[in-house]
């Protein structure tokens, strides 16, 4: 979105390709920044708004990247758009949605529940329209949508489409993923309901979360008062993902003050390998230092394994003071790392990946350029200053 | 933060980090790192050391390892660190069984397993008496002599049998005590004069090694300050001799569950041949047999049996270990030239053993004799270096546990997923 508006408002016309329904990815699920913890839906509202307002920018949603050919100056790019079914010509209201029942995971929500097959992404959702899951909704349900749904709102004959458009730079933002937490088998998630990643839990701290803001553990519904963050959940593991995240240190830390600020009784442990706080960063973890309900405790976690009650029982060593302490929690965070999408699905254009399928440095192809998360780990600031070079940087292409 | 964790004992904690100084218990030490010693690891099966960054999975993870001072992540670090003396003097890199749980889950492949059986190895090299022998069984480059002297030793054996035996009092051989033999120049009186003898030497080399070791033990941080036995000596003993027969610490693994059947297969093995063998040795003289004592026993006699039996148990047992390691490599940890010895060196006892019975059923008399010479000479071998080689972790292994057992140092009860 950065690189986009970017260099939309310096004059150059800009064509953003979105996958999913919705724009904002990753950043929109977050609750808060750090370190100043304010919620990422102000900075998305101003970039929402400079692209409704400026004509040089096209976006499309449901939108994948199939085929690029051509070089720099003159690529050719061929794009499927999956249909929405809404046509947004009149709008859907909750009395239409009611009379549906068929559901689909909440993929907004990280999977924590289900949403109607026909839905709403989430509150500032551009563009401001609901999405019908054509695979989760039943036949009944269907039939019941095209008779209640207003005229012309709804049109279930919309097929996937095909379609080219020429440009002269491509900027390459796909993003990230979390590590699959469901790999890390000794650390029990999926198995123990309390076992939780550090993504579910920024939605479970989200106002337009699940369960609209009260952190609650899954298995009961009540709220945490004794939590355990896992860091390196599957990080700086090699048998996971070798390397180092960079920001889960430091989101561990904002979810341990989301817990202090709506319980003062909370008590918080970090398990870690080491507390990877970079620059002025240090001192938001020095603050939480200060806190006597948190407790940092150096050793990596190896197993957890829970009671009848489906608290979690911890299989760690305290490295320091040289003991196996057999701790019990609540609930437990896993502090799991950042996959490139590119990963598993690269850009259909030959790039220079890294072992882990991050674009390192330059991408190998004249007139293409990566920024954020598809060339390296890194937190929201960092991706928007990369977004606004990689802008400058495919501006000069088309000025060469 | 790190001069934190470094706190003096009885220097006041500053006011700024009191969450970190309330963890930090450890006290400065001066590290003096012994260089040849961090080498010798590395060469000896442990070259993953360096990969370590201690983050405590190992411990974690073992289900041998007790609560307070787990192993293996503090031998890692002293590993690192060069520390010679504090892993010399340490009961926990023998509690280790190597079953590799820490390996598999260490984040680094750092294989703490692999690094504990080097420092096992360089601990026996440490106490053995006398130590030019205990490097001699790490050098490949030394098998010639190892051999040879056994060789050069029966061999001069038999060239002065009947001075040897005039001089103790054995009259030369008549004809039918030949028969009790596998071979006429070498009768019974003399192999148990012969490994007797020898025998004893070791045994006494033994003992120099463990009370070396146990001196040693006793020294170590892991007891904490002011250790008091919860346990005698003797019942200390025997709940380790039951915990080493039913493999009680073996079968704890998850990673390599089939080393607790190989080892059961050569220990019973073993142990049914032991029994044989001290019943022909005491045959003569052991009141139980009397004059019913016939040597060599017939195929279906119980003796002959269930020497037989033992022997096909060790060698099952044998050659799933060769397996294990050759091809399960991963799992069954590096094998060091160390581990190699041992393994074929009980290899080749079998398959002599064995192959000089079968000739012997055969009558082919001469062949016989030579594969029974080497026969021998591969027991001597075992036998002599037992003090020195991997097979030496029945005395250094048995003393730590009883020592653990004695001082009531228990595996942690840690949550096992």
């Amino acid at each position: 979105m950065t690189a986009a508006v970017e260099a939309a408002e310096v004059g150059y016309s800009v064509v953003l390709i979105e996958k999913e329904a919705f724009l904002g990815g990753r950043v929109i699920r977050s609750h808060k920044y750090f370190p100043k913890m304010c919620p990422p839906s102000c900075g998305f509202e101003i970039n929402v708004r400079r692209i409704r307002s400026n004509p040089r920018i096209t976006v499309h949603t449901l939108t994948t990247v199939e085929e690029i050919t051509g070089s720099a100056g003159d690529f050719r790019v061929r794009l499927k758009t999956s249909p929405r079914y809404v046509t947004g010509n009149h709008s859907l209201d909750g009395s239409v949605i009611e009379q549906l029942s068929s559901e689909r995971p909440d993929t907004f929500n990280m999977e924590i529940g289900t949403t109607g097959a026909v839905y709403y992404p989430h509150d500032s959702a551009w563009p401001p329209l609901h999405v019908v899951d054509r695979e989760a909704l039943s036949e009944a349900d269907m039939l019941t949508l095209t008779e209640v749904a207003p005229p012309g709102s709804i049109d279930m004959g919309q097929t996937e489409e095909e379609f080219h458009l020429d440009a002269g730079a491509i900027i390459i933002a796909t993003g990230w993923r979390p590590y699959d937490a469901a790999k890390l088998e000794n650390l029990a998630f999926g198995q123990c309901p309390n076992v939780i990643t550090n993504l579910m839990m920024e939605r479970l701290a989200a106002p337009g979360g699940p369960t609209g803001g009260t952190i609650l553990r899954p298995s009961d519904g009540e709220a945490p008062g004794n939590v355990a963050f896992v860091q390196c959940a599957g990080s700086r593991d090699e048998n996971h993902l070798p390397y180092c995240s960079g920001v889960c240190c430091m989101a561990s830390l904002k979810q341990a003050r989301y817990l202090r600020e709506q319980d003062e009784d909370a008590k918080i442990t970090i398990f870690y390998i080491d507390i990877r706080t970079i620059g002025r960063l240090e001192s938001f973890y020095h603050d939480l230092l200060e806190d006597e309900n948190i407790t940092f405790v150096k050793g990596k976690v190896a197993g957890i394994s829970e009671d009848d009650g489906n608290n979690l029982i911890l299989e760690v060593e305290d490295t320091i003071a040289g003991e196996k302490p057999t701790p019990q929690f609540d609930l437990v965070v896993l502090a799991t790392g950042i996959v490139p999408n590119t990963a598993d699905a690269p850009v259909p254009i030959e790039l220079e990946y890294d072992d882990y399928g991050f674009i390192d440095g330059g991408t190998g192809v004249e007139g293409v350029h990566a920024a954020g998360c598809s060339r390296h780990p890194c937190d929201v600031s960092t991706a928007t200053k990369e977004a606004t070079a990689a802008a400058l940087k495919a501006i000069q292409d088309l000025n060469r | 933060m790190a001069t934190v964790e470094t706190t003096a004992p009885g220097t006041p904690e500053t006011e700024e980090q009191p969450q970190l100084a309330q963890t930090a218990r450890v006290r400065p030490m001066k590290v003096d790192p012994d260089l040849e010693f961090i080498r010798a690891l590395r060469r000896s099966g442990g070259e993953s050391l360096k990969k370590c960054f201690q983050c405590g999975t190992c411990s974690a993870s073992c289900p041998l390892s007790p609560d307070l001072h787990p192993f293996p992540r503090k031998e890692m670090a002293w590993a690192l660190w060069g520390l010679k003396d504090q892993l010399m003097t340490d009961p926990d890199v023998w509690l280790c069984h190597h079953c590799n749980d820490c390996s598999t889950n260490c984040p680094r492949t750092g294989r703490p397993g692999d690094v504990l059986a080097a420092v096992r190895e360089q601990s026996v090299q440490h106490y053995a008496f006398p130590r030019f022998l205990a490097r001699w069984v790490t050098r490949p480059a030394f098998i010639p002599i190892l051999l040879a002297i056994p060789a050069v030793l029966l061999g001069l054996a038999i060239r002065f049998r009947d001075g040897i035996g005039n001089a103790l009092g054995f009259s030369p051989p008549a004809g039918e005590e030949i028969v009790y033999s596998f071979m006429p120049s070498l009768p019974h009186w003399l192999i148990n004069c012969f490994f007797g003898f020898f025998g004893f030497l070791a045994l006494v080399a033994a003992v120099i090694g463990i009370v070396r070791f146990s001196r040693g033990l006793r020294g170590s941080s892991v007891w904490g300050p002011d250790p008091q036995p919860v346990k005698g000596i003797l019942s200390s003993l025997g709940s380790v001799v039951l915990k080493i027969l039913v493999h009680d610490r073996f079968t704890q693994c998850e990673t390599d569950h089939s080393r607790s059947i190989s080892h059961f297969f050569v220990l019973f093995g073993f142990l049914s041949l032991a029994l044989v063998t001290f019943w022909i040795i005491t045959g003569p003289v052991n009141p139980l047999i009397g004059s019913d004592f016939i040597y060599p026993f017939s195929f279906w006699s119980p003796w002959k049996l269930l020497a037989n039996v033992g022997g096909l148990a060790v060698l099952a047992g044998c050659l799933l270990m060769i397996w294990e390691r050759l091809y399960f490599g991963h799992l069954a940890g590096t094998s060091s030239y160390f581990d190699w010895l041992l393994v074929w060196s009980i290899f080749l006892v079998v398959v002599t053993g064995f192959a000089t019975e079968v000739l012997h059923y055969l009558r082919m008399v001469p062949h016989r004799q030579v594969i029974y010479f080497i026969h021998l000479v591969f027991v001597f071998s075992l036998l002599i270096y037992l003090p020195y080689s991997k097979l030496s972790h029945l005395l250094y292994r048995t003393t730590a546990m009883v020592m653990a057992e004695r001082f009531g140092r228990e595996a942690g009860e840690g949550a096992k997923p």
